[in-house]
């Protein structure tokens, strides 16, 4: 079916300015083209079947027929027709899939599925709450939050600039411990529990991931309380770094708190990385020049 | 290596009782991309099974969550002659995850390379996870270096004869150098090769053709790891051409599973031996 050239009257950024367009001075079949990258807004870890549906009419009609996979939930598609672009945007817009997640600024918030069984406490809701306020605003340069909801750390919240793990503390008040039984000995990774009389003991190694609560099987460990890891720092690519330890056992909106604060330091206090006038410094690279309880102080106002 | 009782590749018991989630991975054209064919079967998949919402996992896997364990068989046909399959979870090799073809700063385009291994080796049965990703630059959007085995591609540049025309394209924001390895003072073009990451985009913006690409290789990164105890990979050794890339992997693999005790991850051998098992 033809379709006619459809009037919308919405208010579209201009093309050139958007993040997520990724300009590429290419020509395909003698049209010149642009890629895409797309994501769910307001912010969700999942698509729907409407979306998804979405996706594939813009890149059967638009692009080239195939749709990347991005490692921060975001959708990228290739070869957009230039001349094509408004239209596609407009599409992606009424299904709620906007361009972003590009440039230096704030990329896409990494949150793993709430369907998972092994979450200590759901992260979703905080990861949507991070997204409208904080989502592909400008920054000095890239900044990755990640969202974890458990130790297992899916979306590698080691690894970005702004990571939150959710974590909980073992309580060990019980001493029935069955004579012999290591069940919890074995299952920690860090060996950081031990037996200790008829109950266990548990040593400065543990990084609160429960673990030893899940693998023992008569009900002796419980869970005293649950909060989260707030790593800051980290990143990767070209170098590694692993994020430091701000915060464990933090709340919600303390987290909320911690990331509004991380954000508007590293704004004010980022500089350009020496040796260089075009490229400013990671998140990671501030905190090393500065440490981290001088770069989480309160900027001056 | 035999396969656990009750081992299913690619479903994951999820929160409800009866409800698995199935994990969904491309085989053909890529394994990093999915066709708007293979998208309309996921579409479909998802709305009459799952609960009409799908996740995107970061190994480039398409989730569907909320499915009814009975229904698994018949969701399985359905994926038959799509070039779509269950994905991989537990011991099995994990999806291999390629950076996209089209962007810019790719020194070679590694997803046709990552579609051949996936196809190569999904399936087998490992001693534990392992997962493989290739960067097309140094920049490794696809974490090659917090993977088992990570490759990132390179291109060895030179300057030819052929005269810079001082358009400084390849040193000014935003498409010169990206770690400011070339310098264009005194009107004299000069490459700081202990700063530069071998990426080529320079001779993709320099239009008379002073600075090309010389050769490209890949280079292999083995024993990271992301998760509960993340780790950097160590640098493994470099490979000239694709077909030497595709056999070192085959081979890595081969020992791993040889040398590998049940639950080690090649990470955690690396980290205890150094990467002496890989070189057999």
């Amino acid at each position: 079916m033809e379709r006619e050239e459809m009037s919308f009257d919405l208010e579209m950024p201009s093309v050139g300015v958007i993040k997520g367009v990724l300009a590429k001075d290419i020509e395909v079949v003698g049209e010149k083209v642009v890629n895409l990258r797309t994501c769910a807004r307001p912010y969700r870890n999942i698509y729907s079947v409407a979306q998804l549906r979405t996706i594939k009419n813009v890149i059967e009609r638009y692009g080239s027929g195939k749709v990347h996979l991005s490692p921060r939930h975001n959708l990228e598609i290739p070869e957009v027709r230039q001349k094509d672009l408004d239209r596609a945007l407009k599409e992606l817009y009424i299904a709620g899939l906007f361009p972003g997640g590009a440039g230096t600024s704030v990329r896409n918030i990494f949150t793993c599925p709430h369907w998972c069984p092994k979450a200590v406490r759901p992260v979703q809701e905080l990861g949507m709450m991070v997204s409208a306020n904080f989502a592909d605003r400008d920054m000095p340069n890239k900044v990755t939050v990640s969202f974890a909801g458990c130790s297992n750390a899916c979306s590698r919240p080691q690894n970005t600039d702004i990571g939150v793990i959710a974590v909980g503390r073992v309580g060990t008040g019980s001493s029935g411990c069955p004579d012999g039984c290591t069940e919890c000995v074995e299952a920690c990774p860090f060996g950081a529990i031990e037996r200790a009389g008829r109950g266990v003991r548990i040593n400065d190694k543990c990084i609160y991931c429960l673990k030893c609560v899940d693998a023992c099987t008569d009900g002796m460990l419980t869970v005293e309380e649950t909060g989260f890891r707030v790593l800051i720092g980290g990143k990767e690519g070209s170098t590694v770094r692993f994020g430091a330890e701000y915060a464990v056992f933090a709340g919600d909106f303390e987290v909320l708190e911690i990331i509004e604060r991380a954000l508007s330091s590293y704004l004010k206090k980022a500089e350009f990385r020496p040796g260089s006038a075009k490229k400013k410094e990671r998140l990671g690279e501030v905190v090393e020049r500065l440490g981290l309880e001088e770069f989480m102080k309160a900027p001056p106002a | 290596m035999t396969e656990k009782k009750g081992d299913r590749a690619g479903v994951v018991q999820g929160r409800l009782k009866d409800r698995v989630v199935l994990r969904i991975r491309a085989f053909e054209p890529y394994s990093s991309e999915f066709t708007s064919e293979q998208i309309g079967v996921i579409a479909d998949i998802a709305e009459k099974y799952g609960s009409g919402v799908v996740h995107v996992t970061p190994r480039q896997t398409v989730e569907i969550p909320d499915i009814e364990r009975s229904t698994l068989s018949e969701i399985e046909s359905l994926l038959d002659g799509h070039g779509l399959a269950p994905g991989s979870t537990g011991r099995y090799l994990r999806n291999v995850i390629a950076c996209s073809r089209w962007c810019l700063y790719n020194a070679v385009p590694v997803s046709d390379l990552a579609a051949r291994l996936n196809n190569l080796h999904a399936g087998s049965i490992l001693p534990g996870k392992t997962d493989i990703s290739l960067s097309g630059c140094d920049f490794s959007c696809v974490r090659s270096r917090t993977s088992d085995i990570g490759v990132i591609a390179r291109a060895e540049i030179e300057l030819t004869d052929k005269e810079c025309k001082k358009c400084s394209l390849c040193v000014k924001a935003p498409l010169g150098c990206q770690v400011d390895a070339i310098s264009l003072s005194e009107g004299e073009l000069a490459i700081d090769a202990d700063k530069c990451v071998r990426c080529g985009f320079c001779s993709n913006v320099c239009r008379p053709g002073t600075i090309r690409v010389k050769s490209t290789s890949f280079d292999i990164y083995a024993g990271g790891r992301g998760g509960m105890r993340p780790r950097e990979a160590v640098f493994y050794k470099n490979v000239g051409s694709e077909e030497a890339l595709i056999e070192e992997i085959g081979a890595m693999l081969q020992r791993y599973a040889e040398y590998g005790r049940e639950g080690d991850r090649m990470a955690d051998i690396i980290e205890k031996e150094g990467t002496g098992f890989l070189e057999g």
